[in-house]
């Protein structure tokens, strides 16, 4: 019954190149093409629904880049909240994994629980967060009271000076378990002989994680730094959820503005701000490849 | 053969790939972007079957309910019909309601807010105008003027509301204020011993951007008493920097030790609890908080009090209104003769008194009787000397926002100077 | 001693800044406003549902819910049908050309959605995609392939050559030394794919929230997302939402954890 089937299958081995075919057409069409369009769009001061539009050249990515505070604004707050969250997050899942690279049953439920906000979709976190954040009666508000700090009283996402730093904090409560399986697993390839011996040689616990841990570490440690900076340099849904629709100016970033600029019918403003944002995550991945890849051939 | 089919892959990729520059390079406009309908300066067809599922697209989710019992009054009326609202945040149906209504997928019947979003649908051609349809009769003339541009009435603004300080009057009256203060001594005066009795004296939801710009109807309503003073700033006419809103801007710093803790950082809905359950004398939104206020269990009788920043007898305006919520119909829309019923229906005084005290929102539709004691205890304000909102006049969102900001920025502690200046700066840029 | 004291204080902490918020999200869907606010950590004495039936009632969950299973399901299975062949493509054949397919289709990788999203909702829209859930499952898919490629051309490229050529020894073709070599072997990379293509569809905000317009089409996130214009910050309310759209990825991450954990972070570290 195959015989037909796998006999025009074995005479034309040809066929293979038609496997691609699907995909490629997709995605060409439907990414490819909108991104070599975003080009076009970026020189234009089209709005988005009248039938005419005029070329303008480069005149948009002139604004953006000489007289667009807003747009500077976005940025600065987008590379504080990266940097923030590699730090923070970066350190945070090292440490937990530190603790829970042994695999006892409680380990393992600790990672999975760790690991848990992960699946989470970014709206219901924002919205948890958003009662965390709560000024009055929200829970840091009440845990601040509990521990008698009840005078604090920070102003939270309300402070246009600190609030990426609320932002990354949850962030990083998002995102560090999954962080901290990473790390577990390049402990655990670490081979254990490497302790030994260095604890034979009579190396201190913090000697040893500096010359044996670390160094072995570095692969693991690239991986996490480098999705880090991506996963926080593009934060979108989050921030809509935290800080509404479209959000402030303390929370406003790269991704928000250009949605910002989307929704206020400037569409070719809104391309060439999504271009730039573009080259941003080239730069960064390009950097850091360059600065993680140097031990490695 | 393998070679050979690299070889063509290759080819077919490269190819592929220019043509889909080629492609890109195409110019963004024309096509299916130009408006759909045909002509967009003929009227609904007011007459035909009016049979069909009317999307009604709108952003006042607190009104769903009793939206629902009037259309399904309606669908009972003519049978055939049936009414779906199709309910977006306003945030959101702000920003987003050109794209959801163009074409007419959403929004046989459509809203608008009043000023950028208005004109800018009536640019987009999406209004079927209602010039010399009789449902024109139905409304009180001098209110209608927000759904009309250049001689032609595109839609009708349905809801009037006052973008005025709500007040619980029980607390005014315990620290000794009966009258409205008549300047701005006086004001300060009222919060002064509104405080001393333990209130918050001004509850204002500085962290939540749609809200947080309400006050500053009042506050900039005499200190230019112009009908389009906001427009002004976008066109270049008129300054943040220029005395009037500095004046303005010195204000709110005045008004720091009156505001709730952190009311930099408060929500809508954290200052509406405040004033709901007493705590508050005065709340800076509006009347549309009325019902929201009742329905968390606000017993107290409320009034509206602006406050008078100028010296007495200097104040043109007690307060300010706005007429929005513009309802419309659908150029493009397939069920026209169903949709225009509707908005004859809606436009009926029986059923607008139905939406109003249902809703606790007061309606521009002539001969309404209230019923609801808030809307009959605000009726008097609708012959008050009143200012049409100038917040709305805004057309674009960024300005709005950077003027709006300067105000939370200088409760927050910023120099009221240093404050005009960043505004201007983000004004003069988006203006280019 | 005094170490491992530490160790506990800890991961105690941790814990607690991990369940502490959720404890309060189920507890909190469970209470009434003045109750969530009074003892936000307190169990629900009175546990009311009226909550959840706001949430799915007025909130509308019920077809979003629909809606998100549909568009989730569908694009993960559109997604997989697309890389799985064209994944073997590039691990089977040698050559500059197979490069520059997979080079192509993993391009995504680096290019963030924003660049592409004001042409691509042009173009949608002139397709009559908005407003769709086709529309969605092919932005999804599109959005995610690049991945799938990734991560599947990574395994198949790990598949002895020696199979295949055993295979062909029996008069296989691509197709059946696909069907029959390449899928059977890479199921538990085929799973872990999956999962990982789940949860970005199940959670994804950002082509609802262009593409999408009326009820008819909304999927959880967004209608979530539009619980802040109609319930404001009613929390209980809000809880309730989270509870139920967070609910199937919770519960399948309970049972099916190696491969969440495994997916996860194999879509994390790709590239």
């Amino acid at each position: 019954m195959s015989s037909t089937r796998s006999g025009r299958d074995r005479r034309r081995p040809g066929l293979v190149w038609l496997f691609p075919l699907p995909a490629l057409a997709l995605s060409g069409f439907l990414f490819l093409y909108p991104v070599l369009q975003s080009f076009r769009y970026a020189l234009t001061d089209w709005d988005g629904y009248s039938a005419s539009y005029r070329d303008i050249g480069p005149a948009n990515l002139v604004r953006l880049a000489t007289g667009d505070d807003l747009f500077h604004h976005a940025a600065a707050n987008t590379f504080r909240l990266t940097a923030a969250v590699v730090l923070v997050q970066t350190a945070l899942a090292l440490l937990l994994a530190l603790l829970l690279v042994r695999t006892t049953p409680m380990s393992v439920l600790l990672r999975a629980l760790f690991f848990l906000p992960a699946v989470l979709s970014s709206v219901s976190v924002a919205f948890v967060w958003r009662f965390v954040y709560e000024p009055g009666g929200g829970l840091l508000d009440t845990a601040l009271r509990a521990v008698g700090l009840g005078g604090v009283q920070p102003l939270y996402l309300g402070d246009p000076g600190h609030a990426v730093y609320w932002l990354a904090l949850t962030q990083v409560w998002f995102h560090a378990g999954q962080m901290t399986v990473v790390f577990v697993a390049g402990l655990q390839a670490i081979p254990r002989e490497y302790h030994e011996a260095a604890a034979l040689d009579g190396a201190g616990r913090l000697a040893r994680f500096r010359h044996v841990t670390w160094p072995l570490l570095a692969p693991a440690a690239a991986i996490v730094a480098a999705y880090t900076t991506v996963q926080s340099f593009k934060a979108f849904d989050l921030v809509l959820g935290l800080g509404g629709n479209p959000p402030g100016p303390g929370l406003d970033l790269l991704s928000t503005r250009i949605y910002t600029t989307f929704s206020d019918d400037r569409f070719g403003y809104a391309a060439a701000e999504s271009l730039v944002f573009m080259a941003f995550v080239l730069l960064l991945t390009w950097v850091q490849r360059r600065a993680l890849g140097g031990g490695q051939p | 053969m393998n070679a050979l089919d690299r070889r063509s892959a290759l080819r077919l990729l490269a190819g592929t790939g220019l043509a889909l520059t080629a492609a890109a390079c195409a110019g963004p406009g024309g096509g299916p972007d130009a408006p759909r309908a045909a002509d967009p300066s003929s009227g609904p067809a007011t007459s035909g079957p009016v049979k069909g599922t009317v999307s009604f697209a709108h952003w006042r989710a607190e009104d769903k309910a009793v939206l629902a019992r009037l259309t399904a009054a309606f669908s009972r009326l003519h049978p055939g019909t049936d009414v779906r609202q199709d309910v977006t945040p306003s945030a959101d149906y702000q920003s987003t309601a050109l794209r959801r209504i163009r074409g007419a997928r959403s929004g046989d019947l459509f809203t608008a807010f009043r000023g950028a979003q208005f004109q800018q649908l009536v640019k987009a051609g999406v209004y079927a105008p209602l010039t010399g349809t009789p449902v024109l009769r139905r409304y009180q003339d001098a209110l209608t003027a927000p759904g009309a541009q250049g001689g032609v009435q595109y839609g009708l603004p349905y809801q009037l509301v006052f973008n005025t300080p709500l007040a619980n009057t029980d607390a005014l009256d315990r620290a000794g204020h009966t009258a409205a203060p008549r300047d701005w001594d006086g004001f300060l005066q009222l919060l002064d011993d509104l405080k001393a009795k333990g209130y918050t004296p001004l509850a204002w939801p500085g962290g939540d951007a749609a809200n947080a710009g309400q006050l500053l109807n009042t506050m900039v309503m005499n200190n230019l008493p112009e009908p389009d003073a906001f427009a002004g700033i976008e066109t270049g006419r008129h300054r943040v920097t220029d005395d009037w809103f500095l004046t303005t801007l010195r204000q709110y710093a005045q008004l720091r030790p009156y505001l709730q803790p952190r009311a930099a950082a408060s929500d809508a809905d954290a200052t509406l609890r405040l004033f709901a359950q007493g705590r508050a004398g005065l709340l800076a939104t509006g009347s549309f908080q009325t019902a929201a206020a009742r329905a968390l269990g606000a017993r107290f009788p409320v009034d509206l009090v602006a406050p008078i920043t100028t010296a007495a007898g200097r104040a043109r305006y007690e307060g300010v209104f706005n007429a929005t919520f513009i309802l419309g119909v659908n150029n493009a829309s397939s069920v026209q003769p169903a949709a225009y019923a509707l908005l004859e229906f809606l436009s009926e005084p029986r059923n607008a008194a139905a939406y109003a005290d249902g809703t606790g929102q007061h309606v521009t539709v002539a001969g309404v009787e209230y019923t609801n004691p808030d809307l009959k205890a605000l009726a008097p304000w609708l012959t008050r000397r009143t200012l049409l909102a100038p917040r709305f006049q805004f057309l674009d969102l960024d300005i709005r926002s950077a003027v709006e900001n300067a105000t939370v920025a200088v409760v927050r502690g910023t120099d009221p100077h240093q404050a005009a200046e960043e505004a201007q700066r983000v004004i003069d840029q988006k203006r280019a | 001693m005094t170490s491992r004291a530490l160790r506990a204080a800890c991961l105690a902490a941790a814990a607690a800044a991990v369940v502490l918020p959720l404890l309060v999200v189920g507890f909190g869907a469970l209470k009434t406003l003045p109750q969530l606010f009074a003892h936000p950590l307190a169990p629900p004495l009175h546990p009311t549902l009226d909550n959840y039936r706001r949430a799915v009632g007025e909130g509308g969950l019920g077809p979003a819910f629909a809606h998100s299973l549909a568009v989730t399901g569908g694009a993960v299975l559109l997604t997989l049908a697309l890389a799985v062949p064209a994944a073997f493509f590039c691990a089977r054949v040698p050559g500059r050309a197979s490069w520059a397919v997979f080079a192509v289709l993993v391009a995504g990788l680096a290019v963030p959605a924003q660049a592409a999203v004001v042409p691509q909702y042009v173009l949608f829209d002139r397709l009559g995609l908005t407003d769709s859930l086709t529309g969605l499952v092919l932005a999804d898919t599109v959005a995610t392939l690049p991945t799938a490629v990734f991560l599947l051309g990574g395994f198949l490229r790990g598949v002895p050559g020696e199979l295949y050529e055993a295979a062909a020894l029996d008069g296989a073709g691509p197709v059946r030394s696909l069907v029959s070599v390449a899928l059977p072997l890479s199921r538990p990379a085929l799973a872990t794919t999956a999962v990982f293509l789940c949860v970005m569809d199940w959670n994804d905000l950002l082509y609802p929230l262009l593409f999408v317009r009326t009820p008819g089409a909304r999927t959880l996130p967004l209608a979530l997302l539009d619980f802040q214009g109609e319930f404001l910050t009613d929390y209980p309310v809000l809880f309730a939402g989270v509870a139920v759209s967070s609910l199937p990825v919770v519960a399948a991450y309970v049972l099916l954890q190696r491969h969440f954990v495994a997916g996860l972070t194999a879509g994390a570290v790709r590239g």
